[in-house]
């Protein structure tokens, strides 16, 4: 029950004795008028459109696929910051809710043949921590600089994936790393799908599946992640770059994010740098060749408009196009600087 | 009286010891009552708000910029079980038109809706959900029209309103139109549209009354206008209307746009229960008025030495559907179009329009942040163009009292301006971080940013700025309060509205020092009390602060008069300390207690300051009863290859006239600045063809912790202003209007770049570095 004060003995400078109208009828408390959530008994007499009437708190990913294939139109959620707003904008109104913050299996990561299989329900706050970050320094970065403290403990690896707006954080460092996703399903069915293709649409996710882990190559080398906001403190990205080094295969990978509906990989100047490095010697790379990187990364992103036919008006990029470019050859060139300094 | 002797330095550190300070009275560091229970969470704000039986409104807002209503259907929503009403425009019984200044926006839209999110319809319902499902379901035909969201393009497009598309202009002429000088500097600027984003969205409460009448529960900061609205529009007696003011969350402009309290008000008392609406944020972003986004042209002459011989400028501020507070913040962007310096000839003319876009309301500092960020930007101009420094131009320049604005105004007030520039100026410089590690500089993009220090140029800049206090042109500003003493407890009855200005702390205050009485309660605002005007400009600090010290003098008067009666002297040569009424000589004394030998005290007082008078129609009047100013000297940290910028230090120099809550007066100092940094590098709300892009908090960047500077109040001038109640001049505007210019003049200071648009885009703030 809400502390049942009348309006006229509220605030702490109010005087109780002043001539006051008779309005006791009226007073503050905790009316719960969000929806979803009608306080005061009033659940019942109201005409409450239907909401999520049924929660399931499974504590294994079987149960929770099992709990999705017995009520299709349930929802899964595990931190709820997207999905939970977009029920309180009154854009969603699950019918049932099955939550996944009890399934111990997927809050922590195991090792499987050089990968780390990461429970999909890893907080951005668990995996910005030093001992994650000395595993995967990318994934770990993007999830520092993912949002404010109150998201990042919530939001979860999965849900990113899931969610997949272009600015999620973690995705353009998942895409350098060619990270997979494995994939629970009915019947303890288990297929895996690389995530760019679950981003581009290529592989969706079936009725009653779940992602469970995502697979990420434990590479041992200097790996960065880089973003621009509007502002000093959290905020979306307005570009991010994602660097990672693969000395095994003598490779670089690199992703931008922000810029596209998905991350993109510039493969071809990815080729190019990695021919360049001096993979076994002490020799750094020449600040050209990294300025020449940056801008081949963003060409590949930004590509100049077309040619314009005979007689047409060549079309340019307008100055935020323009801007955009040049942000993401900065990015990409610091970022590469700093994984090979 | 030499400046030592007038001015205060602050203290650098809050918590250097200071000696025992007194407990109460004026000018100590009073906390405000209700401190604690904001800080607990406790503290009631309107969304609290609950009645029995209460049902729950929702408006259906165009999603249109501009469209002809051909039809709406409400029938599907009146079948939907739980609704008890749905209204539209044929459902107002009063006047259908509404507007704090000028009657030209309607309740609900009849024929034609004239911005995104105007309201059509309104359902009551016994749950949110099903109120806002409700709303949904009204089906509404629209013919959509060309929105016209170019405000060059409104003067020759079709009228938009009966009314027709130009709201004001103000042709200000002064001295001679032919003059010019050897030094000629031009600009085009672009102020973008700031939100006053209050933290609580808005919120109500409507609860009918027995005889037909209806009491509105709502955070208003000028509940007598939006009562008399409500009346007007409910076909009600004023009397039978009553707004009751709840805790306000946050009001930097005229916060509760009535577009809310109508259709609660009409629910209430079409379905004769309690109806309460809460606002969504994307709701509120619709609703309420912004700053007026502006486009400034400006030309600015001056002689070889750099003094100024002409302003010309050309202002056009987008007011967007309805006329609200445009014609004001018309007035003073004009009038202080040439800022706080000594110009021989100005001629600047104004223009307010109406186009589709987002509304445009008074959000404080309004019309002078606008030209600040322009004026400002014309003197760095004149700077780089003679040779001078930043500061010399603006010190050859700067107004003093005595001066004449270009509205032929004297200044009259103390306008230290030289004094203010000056302690900026010498202030030392904050250190470069080179000497700490290298993973503790903050640089732009935040601690997990992409930014390199390499690319980080830093950059100092410097604004000055000015505003006008209490309301301008003849508006009759006036207050009125009561001060009742009994048992030891004094209680302030004035319906001056805490919007966090502190005025129910000053008021306190007032009373502790007039009456030596140290329990002061502030009563809650409602409307049966008598007006005390709107919460803006300052005005209740001087207006209403000075009709409560004229109320708790009268008391004094009442309480002191029998004992100087008795003892045969005059109330003036005693006086009350701590609680004891003292004669001059020290041989009478008394406590207050045994004084009022358990009377009851009332006084009620007005405080109405000498009237203004309007511009006339070329810009000429004694328009504004006082004037406030301020410096501001901002450092700024440029990645010159990303375009980010980060605000390291904001050095503020203001005048007060008096200190009456060092503490209160640096917070709303701060505030001032922050949101000041917020409009200059991220707060716009973006449109695309009228409709507004992003309403919510993710896509509109306030200013975070992180983004917010240190913030050092390096002086604050003591200058009393003579016809000010106490000399105190209000002090959140002018750092509002000042610190924009003063972020976008170190930014061209960093980058070499013109920045001729706020908020500052990254790709203004790009250059090439220097090698």
């Amino acid at each position: 029950m809400p502390p049942s004060r009348t309006l006229s003995s509220v605030r702490p400078e109010d005087v109780p004795e002043l001539p006051r109208p008779a309005c006791e009828h009226v007073r503050y408390g905790n009316t719960g008028g969000t929806a979803g959530t009608p306080g005061r008994g009033s659940w019942v007499t109201t005409h409450a459109p239907q909401t999520a009437q049924s929660v399931t708190l499974p504590a294994s990913l079987d149960e929770a696929v099992a709990a999705l294939s017995a009520m299709p139109a349930a929802v899964p959620v595990a931190g709820g910051t997207d999905l939970m707003a977009a029920v309180n904008r009154g854009q969603l109104r699950p019918a049932g809710l099955v939550g996944l913050g009890r399934i111990s299996e997927i809050r922590g990561w195991r090792y499987q043949d050089g990968h780390a299989l990461l429970g999909a329900g890893l907080t951005h706050a668990r995996m910005g921590r030093p001992d994650f970050a000395a595993l995967i320094p990318a994934l770990a970065a993007s999830a520092r600089a993912a949002g404010p403290p109150q998201i990042r403990n919530a939001g979860t690896l999965g849900g990113n994936i899931v969610s997949a707006a272009p600015t999620n954080d973690t995705l353009p460092v998942l895409a350098a790393l060619e990270a997979d996703l494995v994939v629970a399903g009915p019947d303890g069915a288990r297929r895996e799908i690389p995530v760019s293709h679950l981003l581009a649409g290529r592989e969706m996710l079936g009725p009653a599946e779940l992602i469970g882990f995502v697979r990420v190559p434990l590479l041992h080398a200097p790996q960065v992640f880089l973003k621009v906001t509007g502002r000093t403190g959290p905020g979306r990205a307005t570009a991010s770059v994602a660097v990672v080094l693969d000395p095994a295969r003598r490779g670089v990978r690199c992703a931008v994010g922000a810029i596209a509906p998905m991350p993109l990989r510039p493969l071809e100047a990815e080729r190019w740098i990695a021919s360049l490095i001096d993979w076994d010697g002490e020799r750094g790379l020449a600040g050209e060749a990294l300025t020449a990187f940056g801008e081949y990364v963003a060409a590949a992103c930004i590509p100049d408009p077309a040619p314009a036919a005979d007689g047409e008006e060549q079309a340019v990029h307008s100055p935020a196009v323009l801007h955009m470019r040049r942000t993401v050859a900065a990015l990409a060139r610091r970022a590469l600087g700093r994984a090979l300094s | 009286m030499s400046n030592d002797a007038a001015t205060t330095a602050m203290p650098q550190q809050v918590d250097s010891p200071q000696p025992e300070p007194p407990a109460h009275g004026l000018g100590v560091s009073l906390p405000a009552a209700d401190t604690r229970a904001k800080s607990e969470g406790t503290f009631p704000y309107a969304s609290d708000l609950w009645a029995e039986g209460l049902l729950w409104a929702a408006l259906l807002r165009s999603p249109h910029p501009h469209a002809r209503i051909v039809s709406v259907d409400t029938s599907a929503a009146r079948e939907m079980p739980g609704v008890h009403a749905v209204i539209t425009h044929e459902d107002v019984p009063g006047d259908g038109s509404y507007g704090r200044r000028i009657a030209d926006r309607p309740v609900f839209a009849a024929e034609t809706v004239r911005h995104h999110g105007e309201a059509i319809a309104a359902v009551a319902a016994d749950h949110p959900d099903t109120a806002r499902l409700a709303a949904a379901a009204i089906a509404v035909e629209y013919e959509v029209l060309e929105p016209v969201t170019d405000p060059e393009k409104a003067f020759a497009a079709e009228p938009l309103h009966p009314d027709g598309n130009l709201i004001r202009h103000i042709p200000l002429r002064y001295g001679d139109a032919d003059a010019t000088g050897e030094v000629i500097v031009e600009g085009l600027y672009r102020i973008g549209r700031q939100d006053p984003a209050p933290i609580g969205a808005e919120a109500g409460l409507a609860v009918p009354r027995p005889d037909g009448g209806v009491e509105l529960y709502v955070a208003s900061t000028d509940p007598h206008t939006d009562r008399d609205l409500a009346a007007a529009c409910f076909g009600l007696e004023p009397e039978r209307v009553k707004v009751v003011v709840t805790g306000v969350p946050g009001a930097t402009g005229d916060r509760e746009d009535p577009g809310f309290q109508l259709p609660l008000g009409l629910l209430a008392l079409r379905t004769g229960c309690p109806v309460k609406l809460t606002a969504t944020r994307e709701e509120s972003f619709l609703g309420h008025a912004h700053r007026h986004p502006t486009l400034l042209r400006y030309r600015h002459h001056a002689d070889a030495e750099g003094h100024l011989v002409k302003v010309e400028a050309q202002l056009l501020l987008d007011a967007g559907a309805y006329a609200d507070a445009s014609s004001e913040s018309l007035a003073a962007a004009v009038a202080f179009a040439c800022g706080p310096y000594v110009v021989p000839h100005a001629h600047i003319e104004g223009w307010a329009v109406r186009t589709n876009n987002p509304p445009s309301g008074h959000v404080r500092g309004e019309g002078a942040m606008q030209v600040c960020a322009a004026y400002e930007a014309q003197m760095d101009k004149l700077a780089a163009k003679l040779g001078l420094d930043q500061t010399e131009i603006r010190l050859r320049n700067v107004l003093a009292t005595g001066d004449i604005l270009p509205t032929g105004q004297t200044v009259t007030c103390p306008a230290p301006v030289a004094e203010l520039l000056q302690a900026v100026r010498d202030f030392p410089l904050p250190p470069l971080p080179k000497d700490s590690p290298e993973h503790d500089w903050l640089l732009p993009g935040g601690p997990e940013g992409a930014g390199e220090p390499g690319a980080v140029r830093r950059g100092v800049g410097y604004a000055l700025g000015m505003v006008h206090m209490l309301g301008a042109e003849g508006t009759d500003e006036v207050s009125t309060a009561t001060v009742r003493v009994q048992d030891g407890v004094a209680t302030v009855i004035c319906a001056a509205v805490e919007t966090g200005s502190g005025f129910s702390t000053l008021a306190r205050q007032i009373v502790q020092e007039t009456l030596g009485v140290e329990d002061v309660r502030v009563a809650a605002v409602d409307t049966d009390q008598p007006p005390a005007g709107p919460a803006a400009h300052g005005r209740h600090t001087w207006v209403s602060g000075g009709a409560v010290e004229r109320a708790a003098k009268m008391v004094r008067t009442q309480l002191l008069q029998p004992l100087a009666h008795k003892f045969g002297m005059s109330t003036e040569l005693l006086q009350i300390t701590d609680g004891k009424i003292t004669s001059y000589d020290g041989v009478l004394s008394t406590t207050v207690t045994e004084a009022m030998d358990g009377k009851e005290l009332w006084a009620t007082a007005q405080c109405r300051p000498h009237p203004t008078e309007p511009l006339d129609e070329s810009g000429q009047g004694d328009a504004f009863v006082g004037l406030a100013f301020c410096a501001i000297r901002a450092v700024v940290d440029v990645d010159i290859e990303l375009g980010s910028v980060r605000v390291v230090e904001m050095a503020v120099a203001q005048d007060v006239g008096r200190i009456l809550n060092p503490a209160q007066l640096a917070t709303r100092i701060e505030a001032g600045v922050t949101q000041g940094v917020g409009a200059a590098l991220t707060e716009n709300l973006r449109t695309a063809r009228g409709l507004i892009r992003h309403p919510d908090l993710t896509g509109y960047a306030l200013p975070t912790a992180l983004d917010a500077p240190d913030i050092r109040i390096v002086k604050l001038v003591e200058e009393r202003d003579v016809v000010a109640p106490f000399g105190a001049k209000p002090a959140s505007a002018a750092p509002v209007v000042t610190s924009p210019a003063a972020v976008a003049s170190a930014v061209r200071a960093a980058t070499g770049r013109p920045i001729n648009r706020l908020p500052i885009r990254p790709q203004a703030a790009v250059a090439v570095p220097k090698p």
